[in-house]
């Protein structure tokens, strides 16, 4: 045994227990995943920004959403509207999951949010002021309320929270490293109940510099298509409750999906390309799959990270081949109808995969008109589908070469998390560094 | 926790960049200069007017990674990057530019408060005021909070997990428990913990409007009660952290240890209020980081706070280190040395306790007495909206 399987005791299974969405395409998880089932657009023209000058002017902007009829008029002074998003969100999660105040109160709850940019329109609101007018143009009181540290704060403050408060920005994987290190944290002990997913808000610098970037379609996103021509951005938060086994079982807790193992890696290749090979991608998958302690045939769908870019599409279906093989399983990118939520992307999807899990059902990817060699992919196109879904993949690609995939699986499907990781750990070998010189 | 070893530490600061440059400074500290100076080449005198800050002076990125490839690199990357460079040196996982251990082990966690304000201020000023056209595609990412820390695995080839980390002040000690999660999750063997932080126009001005910078005369004496703000400063620093057990099997040499972490989050009583700060926090923090260590108060020999010159957060830090280790406990205050350098915080600090914890005399010492080279050090961080989070580091000795 390494030191890896010296350091492991008991590892809790991580139970998804509730759901919270505010999205383009509604509110809350029912609107929402009935309308991504129904492959409907949430895209329209930009009315929060002027879009004059770049020649793009679409995005999957959440509309219709007023603070107040989520937040308290306190709450809603005391933030910004990507903190905002993340609290309505997260208490939409809390409410599904049933879990009462006495039960979220104290440091065995923790909040760890992942976002791109955070409140980066009130930062932007405030430069602008400065560049403009000077230090007397900027308001202080906006000043505190700047902070990306502040989208976990806020929700722990509102359920009761004691324990860790994390914000983690990982760009477009923001919402599964937030998955990924909340399970880790339940897993390990270190947490009964911990309240994760991502928020990202459309803001007009971050638009100016994906156009400038090349990078965003006109008017719809056509992933794994010949003639896709980019993505669409989008925004709003995508919330999860996560608990462990015992907690959940201890107070009949309504179990919606169980949180399989993530995978982690880092292309370092690109600040904004995906490594050619995918080499990090494929690695991310491929932990996933093993840390869930099962094989790449038991995997029943994916929902590709699919932002509708040449490069991207392009290697994730090179890096799903290699990691299938010859099975064809089936795929799907949602970010024909919601965008691309940046931070908040993977979070969404997770919210999906987990309804995938519940109802058989694989979202549809829209706009899909023309094959391309280059995605050779089982791609569920335009229409859902149902089929099994006792274990999915949710995929995560993102700037710097972050790449994160987790998986979710019906209650009950997967092994003993801690059998999975001592077996990992017994194959990885001795504790001479050689031997941890590859990867699991 | 079961012990980490630190085998690594590769930083920028004001006292030198690179370990051995630091500790040499830390130990002539209190007989050296004041790092605080009027005199910056990073902030446009015509937006900050007669600023004092803690500067990097002796920083040029190009000794270290060459003339290449840093044309699009901001003031944090480039700090980040060297940093990074030098701890995997440092740790001996890279000669001359070769990796050691394979690259797909070694991760890097890495913690910032405000990211790149500098790229920011430039995508605002070309956005607003000129045409978004001309915005530099090459640039733009330098806007998203961690691509600093992705150019650092890009540059080094650092193929684990790379993580951000934004927890204000608090960041780069939720990076170590960030970093020793994923190895015990055997996700790497080695992690880069740590964080950084870059003095900008628009940080200045911000906390200048917030009016709580000692600059202008005002007196800057972090944990008195005398001390009419903070100042600022920058800097960047990373630890190695490995398990010890494999440490020891790769022949790694083992400066110090981590053997505890604690955080804990308090809100304020008002619902009115944001910005506070939290005694509670703080003592919860300590406590949890002692059992964490399976250690007892009187374990400790020094306690490097977080104190950095605003009265009401002092006040409280003290007050949960009080209730803790009692009225005569050793306290430590390095922001007294660099100023609050935010992400950069508690990388710094951790920093200044490997040197202690090797020999070099504890300075500066608000309170107390601390022996030669001490067995335990516990640090503090202290977030600006109720969070505070410790991480116990022990000695070789």
């Amino acid at each position: 045994m390494g030191p890896f399987a010296i350091a492991l005791g008991e590892m809790s299974r991580v139970f998804v227990t509730g759901l919270g969405v505010i999205s383009s395409l509604g509110f809350g998880r029912d609107e929402y995943w009935r309308n991504v089932v129904d492959g409907r657009s949430g895209f329209s023209v930009i009315a929060g920004f002027d879009t004059h000058g770049f020649d793009r002017s679409v995005a999957g902007e959440v509309r219709g959403f007023n603070a107040r009829d989520f937040l308290s008029a306190a709450e809603a002074r005391r933030m910004g509207r990507c903190s905002a998003y993340a609290l309505a969100a997260a208490r939409m999660a809390v409410e599904h999951s049933l879990l009462s105040t006495e039960q979220l109160a104290g440091d065995r709850t923790s909040v760890v949010i992942g976002t791109t940019m955070g409140e980066a329109n009130l930062l932007g609101e405030l430069e602008y002021a400065w560049v403009r007018g000077g230090s007397d143009a900027v308001l202080t009181k906006k000043l505190p309320l700047c902070g990306s540290t502040l989208l976990p704060i806020h929700i722990a403050r509102a359920v009761g929270a004691r324990g860790m408060v994390q914000t983690l920005p990982a760009a477009c994987a923001a919402g599964n490293y937030s998955i990924a290190y909340a399970a880790d944290l339940i897993r390990l002990g270190r947490a009964d109940i911990v309240i994760c997913g991502a928020a990202e808000l459309l803001q007009k610098t971050q638009f100016a510099g994906f156009v400038r970037l090349g990078a965003v379609a006109p008017e719809r996103c056509q992933p794994f298509d010949k003639n896709r021509r980019g993505l669409i951005i989008g925004e709003g938060a995508g919330m999860l409750v996560l608990e462990s086994e015992a907690h959940a079982v201890r107070r009949h807790a309504n179990v919606l999906a169980e949180v399989g193992g993530a995978g982690l890696a880092c292309d370092a290749y690109h600040i904004t390309r995906p490594h050619p090979e995918g080499t990090g991608s494929w690695k991310a998958m491929h932990d996933a799959i093993a840390r869930s302690g099962v094989t790449p045939a038991d995997v029943d769908f994916v929902n590709a990270h699919g932002t509708g870019t040449h490069a991207n599409d392009k290697i994730e279906s090179l890096v799903i081949r290699e990691v299938f093989g010859e099975r064809r399983i089936p795929i799907s990118s949602m970010k024909g109808t919601l965008g691309h939520c940046m931070g908040a992307a993977s979070a969404l999807e997770a919210v999906a995969c987990v309804m995938t899990v519940q109802t058989g059902v694989y979202p549809p990817t829209v706009s899909y008109e023309t094959p391309d060699p280059e995605c050779d992919v089982n791609l569920v196109a335009n229409q859902a589908q149902s089929g099994r879904s006792d274990i999915v993949l949710n995929n995560a690609l993102a700037f710097g070469g972050y790449d994160a995939v987790v998986a979710f699986a019906k209650p009950g499907v997967l092994p003993d998390p801690t059998l999975v990781a001592q077996s990992l750990a017994a194959a990885s070998g001795r504790v001479a560094p050689a031997a941890f010189g590859h990867s699991l | 926790m079961e012990p980490y070893a630190i085998t690594g530490l590769g930083l920028v600061s004001a006292l030198g960049v690179g370990y051995p440059a630091f500790e040499q400074g830390l130990a002539n500290w209190p007989h050296g200069q004041n790092l605080f100076r009027e005199q910056t080449t990073l902030l446009d005198p015509t937006k900050v007017s007669a600023p004092l800050v803690a500067e990097c002076h002796d920083f040029d990125a190009k000794q270290y990674l060459g003339d290449k490839g840093l044309r699009n690199f901001d003031r944090l990357t480039k700090l980040l990057i060297v940093s990074g460079k030098l701890a995997l040196e440092d740790a001996d996982l890279k000669r001359d530019g070769v990796h050691r251990l394979t690259p797909d082990r070694i991760g890097l966690c890495s913690a910032t408060a405000y990211g790149s304000l500098e790229a920011i201020t430039e995508m605002v000023l070309v956005t607003e005021l000129e045409d978004p056209r001309f915005l530099n595609p090459n640039r733009f990412p330098n806007t998203v909070i961690n691509a600093s820390a992705g150019y650092v695995s890009i540059w080094e080839d650092l193929r684990a997990p790379n993580v951000t980390v934004v927890d204000g002040n608090c960041g780069a000690l939720d990076a170590v428990l960030s970093g020793e999660t994923h190895l015990l999750n055997g996700r790497a063997d080695a992690f880069l913990v740590g964080g950084g932080e870059a003095l900008s126009d628009a940080l200045y001005t911000a906390f200048r409007k917030l009016g709580v910078l000692a600059d202008g005369g005002r007196t800057f004496a972090p944990g008195r009660a005398e001390s009419q703000g903070m100042l600022l400063g920058e800097g960047a620093a990373y630890l190695c952290i490995e398990q010890l057990a494999f440490a020891q099997a790769r022949g790694a040499r083992v400066r110090a240890h981590i053997v505890g972490y604690g955080n804990a989050f308090e809100p304020p009583n008002s619902e009115a209020v944001l910005v506070h700060v939290s005694h509670l926090a703080v003592e919860r923090t300590i406590r949890m980081a002692l059992k964490d260590a399976r250690l007892s108060p009187g374990d400790i020999d020094v306690v490097a706070s977080a104190q950095s010159g605003i009265v009401a957060f002092d006040a409280a830090e003290r007050a949960g280190i009080v209730a803790v280790f009692g009225d005569d406990s050793a306290i430590a205050t390095p922001k007294a040395i660099f100023g609050e350098t935010f992400g950069a915080g508690g990388a710094l600090a951790m920093a200044c306790a490997v040197a202690w914890l090797e020999g070099v005399p504890v300075a500066p010492l608000l309170q107390g007495e601390c022996r030669r080279a001490p067995k335990h050090v516990l640090l503090l961080a202290v977030g600006y909206y109720g969070n505070a989070s410790a991480v116990v580091l022990r000695g070789q000795g």
